[in-house]
């Protein structure tokens, strides 16, 4: 707990800018039906389970076009 | 002119849209909150591993070690973010032929390649902008204030290479149809210029030199003289790969 009180000017940006991320890619996910590759179960996965890398590798390869 | 700028905003918009803005974003803040909190903590994580009864001497760390931590996460994976987000550039639009409306409808197709440009540069510009700001609050907060030189050329240089390498994937971009073109097209560009490297008086000349002489820049063990050569090469080259790609793109069979 003294790591948090100590770095939490670092601490609590930082989950806000993942939970972000997190949050806009599931939306994304859950909205859409296409995805170049990969199933609805998969990226949910990913997304959720890989922080960062997650959502970032979801908007770069896995997003379908919209529509 | 007209159609260059109702074109740039109709890209940022549709980066806004198809979250590579956000995407930019979210990895370089959060880039610059992590530099300085890692340079911070990576003394104390190794002497958590380190066995009892065992002493190593770690230096204290630094601002500069804040600062080596923006160079290296921004020059590889930062870069690496960077041309992956904006890998489809042409090519999505190309495949989808929306493209083909716009132009038939007058919009010049030099004004299509110079505002596409424009709009990524914008977004690279920045990403640097806002890690650099973050990494510096952050740093001034964690560290006393140390003797750090031509910190903002050494950012400036890092802001060129990656023009550049944008220049290079939108070249990349109107020569080869698919998505992953242009990404191979940058990928054979950067292990090439590596490779140049091999050369001993080549090195001076490299683009490569703006993002390997960072630190040294930084810590003032060099000082500006020695990268004007790159410098001015990168600066010609983004020019005249930006050039060609007008070329090529003007000519191409859509």
């Amino acid at each position: 707990m003294e790591i948090l009180q100590e770095y939490w000017p670092f601490l609590l940006p930082l989950i806000l800018a993942q939970l972000v991320l997190l949050i806009t890619a599931l939306m994304h996910v859950l909205k859409h039906q296409n995805y170049r590759f990969g199933s609805r179960t998969l990226w949910i996965i990913v997304v959720v389970f890989f922080q960062i890398l997650g959502p970032v590798a979801y908007f770069v390869f896995g997003r379908g076009e919209d529509g | 002119m007209n159609h260059y700028i109702v074109f740039v905003k109709k890209e940022l918009l549709e980066y806004a849209r198809t979250y590579k803005l956000l995407v930019m974003t979210v990895v370089f803040v959060i880039f610059g909150i992590t530099n300085p909190l890692i340079a911070k903590l990576t003394p104390e994580l190794i002497s958590s591993f380190v066995p009892e009864g065992m002493t190593i001497t770690i230096p204290e760390p630094s601002a500069l070690d804040a600062w080596a931590q923006f160079f290296k996460n921004s020059q590889q994976v930062g870069l690496i973010v960077l041309v992956l987000v904006f890998s489809g550039v042409l090519s999505s639009e190309v495949a989808k032929g929306t493209l083909i409306n716009l132009l038939t409808k007058g919009l010049s197709r030099q004004a299509v390649i110079l505002a596409k440009y424009s709009a990524m540069a914008l977004v690279w510009s920045w990403s640097v902008v806002i890690s650099a700001l973050l990494t510096w609050v952050y740093t001034v907060y964690l560290f006393p204030v140390d003797p750090l030189s031509n910190l903002v050329f050494s950012i400036f240089c890092l802001w060129l290479f990656g023009g550049f390498l944008l220049a290079v994937l939108l070249l990349g971009a109107t020569l080869v149809r698919s998505n992953y073109g242009s990404l191979l097209v940058t990928g054979a560009g950067v292990l090439i210029l590596t490779v140049l490297n091999v050369i001993p008086q080549a090195g001076k000349y490299n683009p490569t030199a703006l993002v390997t002489k960072s630190m040294d820049l930084v810590a003032g063990t060099i000082g500006l003289p020695p990268l004007y050569a790159s410098l001015g090469i990168t600066a010609a080259a983004t020019l005249a790969l930006i050039g060609l790609a007008v070329l090529v793109f003007s000519k191409k069979q859509l």
